[in-house]
């Protein structure tokens, strides 16, 4: 097999870097993290998954890599092969939502490009021979659409996409065909969950052929009342058209989210403050913080972001600590395996670290 | 399972029609698959007598009938096929929810017309078309990604390199009508 120039990324270097989508940008009164847009395309001439041998799964990595190499957006891609990392370097990958959980799980010939920022990326032999993935920081659907779409222009060129004339991009699963494309946003709904309207907004949702899913996407949990909400048709309708529908649904629910906030506030202000500044002072001080806790209390501090309650944490702070506070990171970065305690304790210490950085003195209270 | 008109083809449809209200169900094979043609009629006439039902059904059983594909079909073990290519059958991909290869939509077509309705409601595909061989990109993509590299040239203090890719940017730039888009 062709062996590509691809840069080698030491982990604990990726570990500690932070990727683009996490600056904050763009973030829509402080709910919208990023939002994503992923293409599902295939090799007209190569098996699908179900059927793929390892020479297939080897072939497509191999016709993958060389039309990277002659495109401009990976040329100076990272590539991992997933079956030379430990296990601890494909869940890394998944907390940086660079792969799936599915591709970290399974056996075979898969892999992952991704450009240094981490905006675009390419998933390889998950449940489609290509995943194209763009990520950007805030509500940019259509901006992460127009870089998805220009490395998907580009790869295709040199790789025959199975097409059909009716149905358009042929993928593994029935659900994907047609545009292949899948844009969400991953987005911060406090009010709505302590208001118990997240199941309303779910089912409305629902009826609009719009999906509600977990951190991770398709088949995890919301963790810290972060949600990600996506498309779920794909076929007969234009990929223009799914982009502006997420974003408009997106502005609904920042709306909607918005005043449900402002409501609580309005109700119960002490209990509100009490809340966000209890959890802010947990942050800054605990000596033993679990993955769970912390993104229940980072979740209060957004709140208290979003109604201008603390000033001085801006969103691409909390976003980058929600990252390196994740098992792996805190494993990559310090080295050697770490029992469940020794992460919990290590994450508080990160955590007062990055407290104490932020500025002195009142810290923004209304 | 045979063609329950002509007898040697497989059947790859569930072909069911309503008769005094009573739903009755023939499995049949694509080329028998009724129209309203004549001749469709008499071997209607024909395989609904086997099964019991009269001359005078045939009208209603034409004017009634609903081709019914997909699950009932599968399950009732009418599909048969096997994709030529990659040897999946359609109760295979039912079981996996996942298709071998290419060639499985058209093995399958009628089946996958029907289920993709189910799932998008909609069956034609109507956003981006095939993408030719040889297809030059945007150029305001080109000028994103020259960006980022200049970006990154910047900051590996390589100013040759990010001097070549500012001019080359301002070149675009005039062409292009100016700067579009952020990646």
């Amino acid at each position: 097999m062709q062996v590509p120039e691809v840069e080698r990324v030491n982990f604990s270097e990726l570990a500690s870097n932070a990727a683009r989508w996490l600056s904050g940008e763009e973030d829509s009164e402080g709910m919208v993290v990023s939002c994503r847009a992923r293409l599902a395309r295939n090799i007209s001439t190569i098996s699908f998954a179900p059927k793929a041998t390892i020479d297939d799964q080897e072939l497509v990595i191999d016709r993958v890599l060389s039309a990277a190499q002659r495109s401009r957006h990976m040329r100076s891609a990272a590539f991992f092969k997933m079956n030379a990392l430990q296990a601890n370097e494909r869940r890394l990958l998944v907390e940086r939502h660079l792969i799936s959980p599915a591709l970290a799980e399974s056996k075979g010939q898969r892999g992952v490009l991704f450009s240094r920022d981490e905006a675009l990326s390419i998933m390889i032999n998950e449940e489609d021979h290509l995943r194209l993935q763009a990520i950007l920081p805030g509500l940019q659907s259509a901006a992460a659409w127009s870089a998805v779409n220009a490395l998907d222009n580009e790869l295709g060129t040199a790789l025959e996409y199975a097409h059909s004339d009716d149905w358009g991009f042929l993928t593994a699963c029935p659900t994907n065909v047609g545009t292949g494309l899948r844009v969400s946003v991953l987005i911060h709904l406090p009010a709505l969950v302590l208001t118990e309207d997240m199941e309303r907004v779910t089912r409305g949702l629902t009826q609009m052929t719009f999906a509600v899913r977990g951190f991770y996407g398709e088949g995890t949990n919301s963790i810290g009342n972060l949600f990600q909400i996506s498309n779920q048709s794909t076929l007969g309708v234009e990929e223009g058209e799914i982009v502006e529908k997420l974003t408009s649904i997106t502005q609904q629910i920042i709306a909607h989210e918005k005043d449900a906030q402002e409501a609580l506030l309005k109700e119960a202000p002490s209990q509100v403050e009490d809340k966000v500044w209890r959890a802010y002072g947990l942050l800054a001080h605990a000596r033993v913080l679990s993955s769970q806790e912390f993104m229940n209390l980072l979740s209060a501090v957004r709140l208290g972001r979003s109604l201008n309650l603390i000033k001085k944490i801006d969103s691409g702070f909390m976003n980058r600590l929600m990252i390196v506070t994740q098992p792996s990171h805190l494993q990559a970065e310090r080295g050697g395996d770490l029992t469940a305690e020794e992460r919990d304790m290590y994450r508080a210490e990160l955590v007062r670290e990055n407290f104490a950085h932020l500025p002195t003195g009142n810290a923004g209270a209304s | 399972m045979k063609c329950e008109i002509c007898h040697k083809r497989d059947a790859t449809t569930a072909y069911t029609h309503i008769v005094d209200d009573v739903k009755k169900t023939l499995l049949l094979c694509a080329d028998c698959i009724p129209t309203e043609k004549k001749h469709d009629e008499e071997k209607l006439v024909g395989a609904a007598s086997a099964k019991g039902q009269t001359k005078q059904d045939v009208p209603t059983l034409i004017k009634k009938a609903k081709v019914e594909f997909a699950t009932s079909a599968a399950e009732s073990g009418a599909v048969a096929e096997k994709c030529a290519s990659c040897g999946m059958t359609y109760d295979q991909f039912k079981k996996a929810g996942r298709l071998g290869c290419q060639c499985c939509y058209e093995t399958f077509a009628v089946q996958l017309d029907r289920l993709l309705k189910r799932i998008h409601g909609a069956n034609k595909h109507c956003g981006k078309g095939r993408i030719a061989p040889g297809e030059i990109p945007a150029p305001t993509d080109d000028l994103d990604q020259l960006g980022q590299e200049l970006k990154d040239a910047v900051e590996r203090e390589d100013f040759e390199r990010a001097a070549q890719l500012r001019d080359q940017i301002r070149s675009m730039d005039a062409g292009a009508g100016g700067r579009a888009g952020e990646l």
